[in-house]
């Protein structure tokens, strides 16, 4: 049990990790997640890596939706954008590590354009307003054949860092671990300072921001260019990641993928996007191991089952926004109490 | 106990018992196949999602060609087949974690996936990894390419050969001097917009006018302004592709009320008996292309007889053998005809050994499940016959013979 936790300086009560034990349980965890290719097959890897890009792109939903209460339905669009962006970049030769950055920086150029009915409208409306720029993006995705291959798609070169080829998953986790690890904590970090802040004021009132000073024009189209930032670099890494890409990859269906997420782990925090993003890729996938693991013994389990995983699926869902609203973040919260204060109460 | 307690403790054994389940589920095969040597045919497949109306009968299919196999002949020289198949709810990413997990888990040497855009997610990895025969239900155009797609192959032909089909049958069939006028309507996917280029270039081949082209929404419901253009355009012919039922009833329903007489044809995913028949009334003069026999041809078709028999054997609750079962039973046969022509030259399977026998596939005989005796030098099956609906007897019955495309 941990009885209190003493900070003598601001130094100390500024750490984004302020404890010991805080600062081992990372430790350990950056130590396992390094170490995760070299114990499991490339499939967890695979998974891995899917995670790590879901987290990414639910990170920037989160800055604009969870914490300044921008609602978008043209996050997987903003996706396609830097996925498109990287191949055409990495076709020409860009070195990779540019590619991401270039993906990131188109992707949010045109969220801020996108971002400017924002000023204007807010709720459902702006929710209405990215909609259309989701099927905007995905028609041009279909159309603009030179650049994006139209719908039969397009060929994304192998990544590439100093001239070394990243052919296989395993080299890609390296790649999008640390990728993902520095997005997640400067996102983490962007809501300590005056800009994530005023993000968050900007969510609870935006008139009251707006009498404090804070420039909503500024704020807004800094969050949406924020957000679709990271969108870009998951696209990107997307795109490197499958080495292929169609447009319809980016549906609708894959910004409601990531609003799911971040709402199932908990709306303005880092920690439930990882939670989102965690729960959204790896259920699906326990569901059908079951299925498998059934089907060995009743070959005919996979024809019936398959069709209930969905089922088990929507209502896992349900049931978390049915019975904590909170998300995955408040179980977790809660699990942390019942450690720290065990054994007097768990 | 606390109600919270209880809650958490459901939810860690819940949770605990999915990640053993995750884990354990391909342990007792992986040993059990090291063992036995047993060749595993693995697939991720559309059983749910968009696409499940044929997931399903191309999992059956699949799955019982490999039961028949292994009861029929024994395997494939001298080795089991088993059959791994997961559904992959006819998404790219799902359908990529189920073909990693499968690759790690078993290394089959043949791998079915889902949809072009898994055969083409794959097929660099496929390329890399260099030991294994991929094929799934997409008929996309740039996959029958052995240069760039090397370990890919169709089980039918690609949807531009079918639309060359359709047009050597308006050909064959027209009367006079004057070529039959033609309209093509598509949805606006990848699947419908694949053989547009194809088809135009073979009716200015065949000196066909294409008169219409008409782009819809894969399900659109009011199709009144495009009928109004087709009224227009009189077409004798309109080839449907891109769609598997709807919009097809309602654009013939409303060529009908308007006086037409414009014969409606389809590609393949629109010519499966059951999907025809819930066109209803629609389907009166209803043809289309299809690779292979339907499952009530049997007549000097051994294949479709043993099809027939095995079905009603293994499912007795099948009323009606659906052509995507057909198409899976065929896959297993082509899966399986590479790996003994491998086998039996004493090569190892690997990727280039399977190619080298897939492309010597030539004059092989599938037991009647396609008209013509196939060759596999260009990765698919480059022919097809046109059926029509026969309202008296609602079955899908023989309007041409066999033809083939170059």
């Amino acid at each position: 049990m941990r009885i209190g936790d003493f900070r003598a300086s601001y130094v100390h009560d500024e750490a984004l990790w302020p404890t010991r034990v805080q600062q081992a349980w990372l430790l350990a965890l950056a130590v396992a997640l390094l170490a995760l290719p070299m114990g499991v097959n490339g499939y967890v890897v695979g998974l891995a890596c899917m995670v790590g890009i879901h987290c990414i792109a639910a990170a920037g939903l989160n800055i604009m939706t969870g914490y300044t209460g921008l609602i978008s339905l043209g996050h997987a669009a903003f996706m396609g954008v830097g996925c498109y962006a990287a191949a055409w970049a990495a076709q020409r030769g860009v070195p990779t590590l540019l590619t991401l950055l270039w993906a990131g920086s188109l992707a949010a150029l045109l969220g801020v354009v996108v971002g400017l009915p924002s000023l204007r409208i807010k709720g459902l409306y702006l929710a209405v307003a990215t909609l259309a720029t989701q099927f905007l993006l995905v028609y041009v995705f279909r159309e603009w054949d030179s650049v994006t291959g139209g719908v039969r798609g397009v060929n994304v070169p192998n990544a590439n860092i100093l001239g070394f080829e990243l052919l296989s998953d395993q080299r890609m986790y390296y790649l999008i671990l640390p990728v993902a690890a520095l997005m997640l904590v400067g996102a983490r970090n962007l809501f300590r300072t005056r800009v994530g802040r005023a993000f968050i004021a900007i969510r609870d009132k935006d008139i009251s921001a707006e009498v404090l000073g804070i420039d909503l024009l500024q704020y807004k189209l800094a969050s949406f260019a924020l957000g679709s930032f990271y969108a870009g670099v998951a696209g990107a890494l997307l795109g490197y990641f499958y080495r292929a890409m169609t447009p319809e990859y980016f549906t609708l269906q894959l910004s409601i993928f990531y609003l799911a997420a971040i709402i199932v782990g908990g709306l303005g925090s880092m920690l439930g996007t990882i939670l989102g993003a965690v729960f959204m890729t790896l259920v699906p996938e326990i569901l059908r191991a079951v299925v498998a693991l059934v089907a060995q013994w009743a070959p005919r389990a996979t024809e019936v089952l398959s069709p209930m995983q969905q089922l088990v699926f929507g209502l896992l869902i349900m049931g978390f926004l049915v019975f904590e609203p909170h998300g995955l973040l408040e179980i977790w919260r809660r699990l942390r109490r019942s450690f720290h204060l065990w054994p007097f109460r768990s | 106990m606390h109600t919270n307690d209880l809650i958490n403790s459901s939810r860690r054994r819940i949770v605990g018992a999915g990640l053993g389940a995750a884990g354990l589920s391909t342990l007792p095969i992986r040993a059990a196949l090291a063992q036995s040597g047993e060749l595993v045919v693995a697939a991720a497949q559309p059983i749910t999602g968009v696409f499940a109306f044929a997931g399903v009968g191309l999992h059956q299919g699949l799955g019982d060609y490999c039961d028949w196999r292994n009861q029929a002949k024994g395997g494939v020289a001298g080795r089991k087949l088993r059959y791994v198949g997961e559904d992959s709810g006819y998404k790219m990413d799902q359908a990529m974690s189920v073909f990693k997990k499968l690759m790690g888990a078993h290394k089959p040497p043949v791998f079915y996936g889902d949809s072009t855009a898994w055969a083409k997610a794959a097929s660099k990895e496929v390329s890399q990894l260099g030991n294994t025969l991929t094929s799934s239900p997409s008929f996309a155009s740039d996959l029958a390419d052995p240069t760039n797609v090397p370990y890919y192959f169709m089980a039918g032909p690609t949807y531009t050969a079918m639309g060359e089909i359709l047009l050597e049958y308006i050909s064959r069939t027209s009367r006079g001097a004057t070529k039959p006028a033609v309209a093509v309507v598509y949805s606006d996917t990848e699947f419908g917009r694949d053989p547009i280029a194809g088809i135009k270039a073979k009716a200015q081949a065949l000196q066909i006018p294409i008169v219409q082209e008409i782009v819809t929404k894969p399900g659109a419901v009011d199709v009144s302004s495009e009928v109004a253009k087709l009224r227009r355009a009189k077409p004798d012919f309109v080839i449907f592709h891109g769609y598997v039922l709807a919009p097809i009833p309602e654009f013939i329903k409303q060529m009908r009320e308007s006086g037409m007489s414009t014969t409606p044809m389809g590609t393949i995913w629109s010519m499966d008996q059951t999907t025809v028949g819930a066109m209803g009334a629609a389907a009166q003069g209803w043809m289309g292309v299809m690779p292979y026999r339907y499952t009530y041809d049997t007549k000097d078709a051994p294949t479709m007889q043993a099809i027939k028999d095995y079905a009603a054997k293994a499912r007795p609750d099948m009323k009606y053998v659906p052509l995507f079962y057909t198409h899976g039973w065929l896959v297993g046969m082509i899966f399986s005809e590479v790996m003994e022509r491998v086998l039996k030259a004493g090569k190892p399977l690997t990727g280039p050994n399977m190619k080298a026998a897939l492309e010597s596939i030539d004059n092989w005989d599938t037991g009647g499940l396609t008209g013509l005796l196939v060759s596999l030098k260009g990765h698919q099956i480059a022919s097809g016959r046109i059926y029509a609906y026969n309202t008296d007897s609602k079955l899908m019955e023989p309007a041409s013979g066999w033809i083939k495309t170059a």
